[in-house]
């Protein structure tokens, strides 16, 4: 009959139709579901020990936006990112209270990120460092 | 075409008609416009100041309209004083300043706004102050205080005190580099209503504005030039990574065609094959 | 292939599948001037089931926890593959069973499907749809976004009208005076196990009524006049010399699944936004109430009509009573007749409410 070579023809259609759909919906759920490869941590910066002394911070950029790296006068090393957590102006240093100021509604943090006073709703968010053979790595 | 003349023959129509004009109606039904905010619990400042006539009441109307009520900083923030407690809200052993005399103006304003008033100190204008010099509220306004643009450097604001030359210099500088961040604004703005991580750029672009609107303050033509080149490339960047995102979503769009166009087609192939065992 | 006809008889010897399938797929017959609105049913279930589905997957990285809820969704949406995909398909999907929701209503209150011996089916869906406004409205507040956190208010207030337990329902509801983490810890429950669970069961009992009772033949396109039901005896409607399910009708099925798929894709991929306000995008703020905060759009109807009535109690009561109405309708419109061509009562009530339906909706959209 003419009807079943059109309804042969049409099941071999509809046959690769689906499984080239069930295919297409398959592949987004095992991409989302798949474990992923640890990205961050593959970016790492090195700095002297020597270009930071007592008492100061350096700016620099890391991971796409402002970070700094402070050593305290009590010798401790940190690392920040330098994005107020109010509304994403960089913050400035001050050596002389040894403080972070944002100059745009005065938001301070302590040398180690946590907020002293102004608008900022949360810490600055810290970033890893290690010291070794007068060598600093970020990251 | 059996379905359809039952189609034809049954009051189907109607029902169908009425349908699709709810579909239609759904999906035409323009979406509600960005929400503005409104100012949490009232400090007692707003409250009693509010219902004074004249003088004493006028602050609060203007300050109604300011960007400082849409952020929710009322009087105390500036005045001082106990937002919650009206005996003690201008008791001055709690803090409360009262309105500041001019040459006391920007120290004011610099409480919160530091970086804003190192600049002011530094340029020709801040260098007058007390001697018939600008302060912040001479172009600000002191209590209807909006969000900084470019529009505050207009010729009737500047001659009342000097001619707008050099003013216009400045502001034509400016105006492009303006434009680029109020379109960037505009596309992150839009981006995060279609559900877009945006915290990043958003304060990128944030911190890049503000270095850019302290050359407002700085009114020395060559240094807003300099300075402008760099918030170009800054401004680079931020389209750069922006572009990016537009380039995804393109993806999207086209993977979406085939999806559509392939649902169609299985919907096609199912209803051949309907039709060949009819 | 011979190694699969081995299996299907291998299969056949200990469940008699052979019989299964004459019984229910290709010798269930129905009536022969059966339309494509008959297939909405499946439709529906296609959707429930991709709803589980992907609201499993979205469970996978979704954490239920007022300080992280939001920042789980916006990580479900921009850093994880296809993450954006999965969470669209959901929230345009919630939709768009409620929307072939009312049109299947909408049919079988058309085509008197609801009518004796139907009774039981017709209150199963009724049920179910108020399950499915439920799941929507629980769902609603999960990403923890300002239009959730204000759109949950809004419809949890409502409640606050009942005489004597109104204030108390609320609490109650929301698991403190205000919307706030023990709402989203309840309403997280209710949406992924408590309703859904219920969903199905409902399901089931809908699905065995129909398949008990028989399918109703539709009122019109055919010559003969439709066979009344005598409350005598059970008795299943069956249709000699009808189509048989399958192949026939579950092509139509798939059919019907395949356009609303084309539907829905178009929606996702294209128009997202139809659903989402910029608000639904900012974190919940417990302190700042955004300016236009509107229910979604299958509630726009109630929202107006609670609008109109200057008191709150008689705008719930009006609702009640039209929802009552509308689910006892089996039992109050008893004629036999099933044409609503000669119905004209029925047409003007059915049209009417369901214009007011809409009119109430637009009105609420703008106002």
């Amino acid at each position: 009959m003419e009807n079943d070579g059109r309804r042969k023809f049409l099941g071999v259609c509809l046959a690769g139709a689906t499984a080239a759909a069930a295919a297409a919906a398959a592949y987004p759920v095992f991409r989302y579901l798949a474990p992923r490869s640890d990205q961050q941590g593959s970016n790492k910066l090195e700095f002297a020990a020597s270009d930071l002394p007592e008492g100061e911070a350096k700016f620099f950029e890391y991971a796409g936006s402002s970070a700094v790296l402070v050593k305290t006068k009590a010798g401790e090393l940190v690392a920040l990112s330098a994005v107020c957590t109010h509304l994403g102006c960089i913050v400035q240093w001050e050596k002389d209270k040894q403080d972070f100021l944002c100059p745009c509604h005065a938001g301070r943090y302590s040398p180690d990120g946590a907020v002293l006073s102004g608008p900022p709703p949360r810490p600055l968010a810290k970033i890893p460092v290690t010291s070794a053979n007068g060598k600093i790595t970020v990251g | 075409m059996t379905y359809l003349r039952q189609l034809r023959r049954s009051s189907l129509r109607p029902a169908l008609g009425a349908l699709s004009l709810a579909v239609l109606a759904a999906l035409a039904a323009p979406q509600p416009t960005h929400a503005a905010a409104e100012a949490p619990a009232e400090t007692v400042c707003i409250q009693c100041h509010g219902s004074l006539p004249d003088r004493l009441g006028a602050p609060v109307k203007l300050w109604r309209t300011s960007i400082h009520s849409e952020n929710g900083i009322s009087c105390n923030a500036c005045h001082g004083g106990d937002p919650k407690d009206a005996a003690d809200a201008m008791n001055r052993s709690r803090g409360f300043l009262g309105a500041p005399k001019e040459p006391d103006i920007p120290a004011f304003c610099g409480r919160c706004h530091p970086g804003v008033l190192k600049d002011y100190l530094a340029s020709a204008h801040g260098r007058a102050l007390g001697k018939g010099g600008p302060t912040c509220v001479t172009c600000h306004g002191n209590h209807a205080v909006l969000k900084a643009s470019l529009d505050l450097i207009n010729e009737k604001s500047c001659t009342r005190c000097h001619s707008f030359e050099r003013a216009r210099i400045i502001k034509e500088a400016m105006q492009q580099t303006e434009g680029h961040i109020v379109g960037i604004d505009r596309k992150i703005k839009d981006y995060q209503a279609q559900g877009v991580d945006t915290e990043r750029l958003g304060k990128s672009l944030f911190a890049v504005r503000n270095r850019f609107h302290t050359l407002f303050h700085e009114v020395n033509v060559t240094k807003v030039k300099a300075e402008s080149n760099d918030i170009n490339t800054e401004l680079g960047k931020l389209d750069r990574d922006l572009k990016v995102v537009d380039e995804a979503r393109a993806k999207r769009k086209v993977a979406g065609a085939c999806a559509v166009a392939g649902a169609l087609v299985l919907a096609l192939l199912f209803h051949l094959m309907k039709k060949s065992y009819d | 292939m011979a190694l699969i006809k081995r299996l299907y008889d291998w299969i056949d010897l200990r469940i008699g599948a052979r019989e299964i399938v004459k019984k229910e797929l290709t010798g269930y017959l129905l009536p022969r001037n059966i339309n494509e609105w008959y297939s909405l049913g499946s439709v529906l279930l296609v959707i429930f089931a991709l709803q589980v589905v992907t609201g499993m997957l979205l469970m996978v990285y979704y954490v239920p926890d007022a300080e992280k809820a939001f920042k789980s969704v916006t990580y479900i949406m921009n850093e994880l593959p296809y993450g954006w995909l999965i969470r669209l398909c959901h929230a345009v999907g919630s939709n768009m069973m409620v929307a072939v929701l009312i049109m299947h209503m909408l049919s079988t209150l058309f085509m008197k499907s609801y009518k004796s011996p139907r009774e039981l089916n017709w209150v199963t869906g009724f049920i179910l749809f108020t399950l499915v406004q439920g799941i929507s409205l629980t769902g609603y507040l999960l990403p923890w976004s300002q239009l959730s956190f204000w759109a949950t208010t809004v419809a949890t207030n409502s409640a606050a009208a009942i005489p004597v337990a109104g204030p108390y329902l609320v609490e109650f509801m929301r698991g403190s005076k205000l919307v706030g983490p023990p709402t989203l810890g309840r309403f997280f429950a209710m949406h992924v196990a408590v309703i859904p669970a219920v969903i199905a069961g409902l399901i089931g009992a809908h699905l065995f009524l129909l398949k008990r009772t028989g399918i109703s033949t539709p009122p019109f396109g055919t010559k003969e006049p439709a066979a009344t039901w005598s409350p005598e005896s059970y008795r299943y409607e069956s249709h000699p010399g009808g189509i048989p399910f399958f192949p026939n009708y579950a092509l139509q099925d798939l059919t019907s699944i395949s356009v609303y798929f084309a539907i829905f894709l178009a929606v996702v991929f294209f128009a997202p936004n139809l659903l989402f306000t910029p608000d639904a995008f900012v974190p919940a703020n417990a302190f700042q109430t955004p300016a236009h905060i509107k229910p979604e759009w299958y509630f726009l109807a109630n929202y107006q009509t609670l609008k109109i009535f200057p008191s709150e109690l008689l705008g719930l009561s009006v609702q009640a009573a039209a929802m009552t109405f509308l689910a006892l309708l089996p039992f109050i419109d008893r004629s036999p007749e099933r044409n609503p061509m000669k119905r004209p009562v029925f047409l003007v009530c059915f049209v009417g409410g369901f214009l007011l339906w809409i009119g109430l909706s637009i009105w609420g959209h703008y106002s």
